[in-house]
Parts: structure tokens; sequence; C-alpha cells
């Protein structure tokens, strides 16, 4: 049962309502209500130009977080068991609690920071399996759920140990119910690009790290100790996160020079999201202070503005984030200048 | 006859590639026909499922001069038990 009707955009007079009440039942929504009210994000309440953003904040008013967390039992099946759901204690069980707290990390930043109320921004309960196979070495977004292995020991370890790996997953789920971004050639690896971008977000948040202090890398500590690699990608320098013996070196590219033409893993989808990654990162690195706050709020309002189409490139991704900068903190403002020259430094733009 | 097998994607995006060596009669019997009716993609319910699926694995198998490319979800227990002999023989 949800006792809180979904509702986006909610008229202020109903918002000073929710945020006096003060029922337990209610203290999300009216924490999210005061919220509201007071336009949290200190950014925007500084810059005059900023009010005039087409894309205000929304307000989280709605379904509060439910998480749901099965387990396979190491079968290759789902949903699996439910092992724990929203507000129940720790299991004890490592894969399953890391999951719960993931989830639970990624819906923060979505919705305390950029408003939205879970992926859809209806307050859709978020489900993850885990002890997915047998030394099943992969993480998945199933459409509906995200899906963690325990890995094969060998190569890799469990994948709810990064809390990148958990925020990229759900964040796929973000992806279905905005862009919706085909998952093929540029247009798919926009869409595992703000997969990192996000899940790296939710990290930073989640430590409070500013983009000096953050290690800027997807699934640390997801290798076992016998790969010689910190990560499976590095938004800060694509191409280095490891270089091993047997797995050989991450694949990645930078810049356009070095976009890989190939026909496996759905046209590169993995391997040239290096591109738009490392855009975001210099973005972020230009702004400085928490990537989070303008270089990510910038990346937010692309990606449910309406501009980006489901077969979007890179070229028409880069014309929306530098206009939803515009838009948001103005032409002459230097976070245009930040998106405007990430863009030209990975060759997207001339 | 020698099966090649590379599995690209994932959340990772490495790929690795596996071989063995079957006999003749095997591959005749077993695995051509298998990667013929592979090679018919799927419709209806299946395509959709497929379609919303992420980090997902492709694998691309060569069985002498047939070639197939197979994402993960559609991969049933031949496949696997191939894919499994495959990776025990290997060292890359
Ligand atoms: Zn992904």
């Amino acid at each position: 049962m949800h006792p809180h009707p979904h509702c986006s955009i909610v008229p202020p007079h109903l918002l000073a309502h929710l945020a006096a009440v003060d029922d337990p039942r209610h203290a999300v929504a009216a924490r999210a209500a005061r919220r509201a009210l007071v336009q949290l994000d200190p950014l925007l309440a500084d810059r005059a130009e900023a009010f005039a953003a087409p894309v205000p904040p929304r307000t989280a008013v709605g379904r509060p977080l439910e998480r749901r967390i099965s387990d396979a039992g190491g079968q290759e099946i789902l949903p699996g068991t439910l092992i724990r759901g929203e507000g129940d204690g720790a299991t004890g069980d490592e894969a399953t609690d890391e999951a719960y707290d993931g989830l639970g990390a990624t819906d923060a930043l979505f919705r305390e920071v950029y408003g939205r109320a879970s992926i859809d921004d209806a307050g859709l309960p978020l489900a993850a399996t885990v002890h997915y196979g047998q030394q099943y070495d992969n993480a998945f977004w199933d459409g509906e759920r995200m899906v963690f292995g325990d890995g094969d020991g060998d190569v890799f370890g469990r994948f709810t140990r990064s809390l990148t790996v958990i925020s990229h997953e759900l964040t796929h789920g973000f992806t279905q119910y905005s862009t919706n971004l085909v998952y093929e050639g540029q247009p798919g690896a926009l869409n595992e690009s703000l997969s990192d971008v996000f899940g790296v977000l939710v990290e930073q948040h989640h430590l409070r790290q500013t983009v000096d202090q953050a290690s800027w890398l997807v699934g640390e500590g997801v290798f076992t100790d016998q790969v010689q690699g910190q990560a499976l990608r590095s938004l800060a320098a694509p191409g280095t996160a490891y270089d091993d013996d047997v797995l050989g070196r991450d694949p990645q590219p930078a810049t356009m020079s070095d976009f890989v033409i190939t026909a496996s893993d759905n046209g590169g989808v993995h391997i040239n999201s290096g591109i738009p990654n490392h855009a975001f990162y210099l973005t972020a690195l230009h702004l400085g202070g928490y990537a989070w706050e303008r270089a990510g709020r910038i990346w937010f309002d692309a990606a449910v503005g309406g501009g980006i189409q489901a077969n979007s490139g890179f070229r028409l991704f880069a014309d929306v984030t530098q206009e939803a900068a515009r838009a948001r903190f103005g032409q002459d403002s230097e976070e245009y200048e930040a998106v405007r020259q990430a863009w030209a430094k990975v060759e997207v733009t001339g | 006859m020698r099966i090649e097998i590379s599995r690209s994607g994932g959340f990772a995006g490495m790929t690795r590639t596996w071989s063995l060596e079957v006999s003749p009669a095997e591959a005749e019997e077993r695995w051509l026909p298998l990667a013929d009716r592979a090679a018919e993609a799927p419709r209806g319910e299946e395509a959709r499922l497929e379609r919303d699926q992420r980090d997902r694995y492709v694998y691309h198998i060569v069985i002498g001069y047939q070639e197939v490319t197979l994402p993960e979800s559609r991969l049933d227990e031949p496949w696997k038990e191939l894919i499994e002999r495959a990776r025990r023989g290997s060292t890359g």
C-alpha cells in the first residue's frame, strides 16, 4: 500500500500543508515538501539567472523509497525469493545488504538532489536480485530489476562490492524511463555513459567527495587480487583502469580520434562510452566542488528535458547538454563554458 | 572441427575468447543445426524482453564456416554446455 499519491508538481499551498505535517507516517513527504519550499539547491537560490530555468527543480513528493531485494539462491531464475523489503533490518548476507544500501544511496541522489521520485519519477519500487547463477560474473539490468552475480572468484568477485556497479545498473532504469536510448552504437554508448556518470555521482554524493577527492572509477573492488587493475573504467583517464596479462588492457578511448568501430559489445557501447564519460569529467573538473551540483545537474536536465531522442548520437547529446547549461546558468556562465570546452576537448564538437 | 567462442559486453565490456575442438560428427549432429536455428531473431514478448536488457553478454560463436551471434538471454542449455567446455579447456 502506498498512502502517498504520486504528484510531481505540487501547488505551494499543498507543499506548505505537507511540510507542516507532524505524523511519522508522512515524514518522507513532509521532508520532501519542506525541501521543495526552501528551494533546497543553494546554487539556484544564489543565482538570479538560474531562477529563469525552463527545467525547474522537481519536487519528489509522492511514494517514498521502496526496496525489494530477492535471492536467486545460485540459480538462474528471476526474481528469486524476497529476502529484504523496505525497512527490514540487515540480513547479514553481504550481497543482500550491499544491494539494499546501494539502492538507498542511488535513490538519495536522484530524489534529494534532482527531485526525482524513483527511476520513473512515480515512485516505482526498486527491485534487485542477488546470488544469481553459479559463479556468475556479471551484473545487469533486465528491464525491471537489477541482477547481481557472485563472480567467478577468479577474475571477478561479488559485483555488489562496488556502489558504482549498483548505481550504474539502477541508472539504466532511469534511462529506460527518460531518454530510452537504444543499446547500440553511439546511442548505446551514451546510455552506458549516463550509467557511469550517475554511477560515480551516487558514490561521490554518498561519500561527500569533491571533484578532487573522488576516484572517478567505475567498479573499484570488483576484480579479485589476481587481476592487475584497480577498476573497470575510469572517467578521469579512460583506457587506464586495468592492464592485465590475461585480460588485456582497458580499451576505452577518451577522444573521437580513438573512437572504436566494432561489431562486438553491441557496437562498442562499453568502449566508446569513454568519450562522453570524459566530457563529463572535464566539465566537473572545470567547475570544481561537488560534481553532482552543477555538472551533474546539467546532465540530469539534459536527460529529462526532452531534447535527447532514443537514437541520438554524441553530437546531439553535446548540443543538448550545452543548451541545458545555457538554459539553467546563462550564456555567459562558467557552467556553459565548461560544457562547451569539454565537448571540444574530446573532439565531439569542433 | 574447431569452435571459437568470443564473449563481449557485460558490465565490464571485456572481450574474452575461448575455443575447443569437436569431432566433425558432433559438429554436424549438435552444433551446426543449433546455430542454424539460432540465426532466427525472436519475436513478440521474447523480443521485447531482449530489447530492454542492459549489460548482458553477447556471444559470437564460429563453427567452421557457420557463425552466430547470440545475446546471453537466448543461450539455452546446449550452448551453455558448449561454452563451459570451451572455458574449461582454454587458458585465455
Ligand atoms: Zn551498463
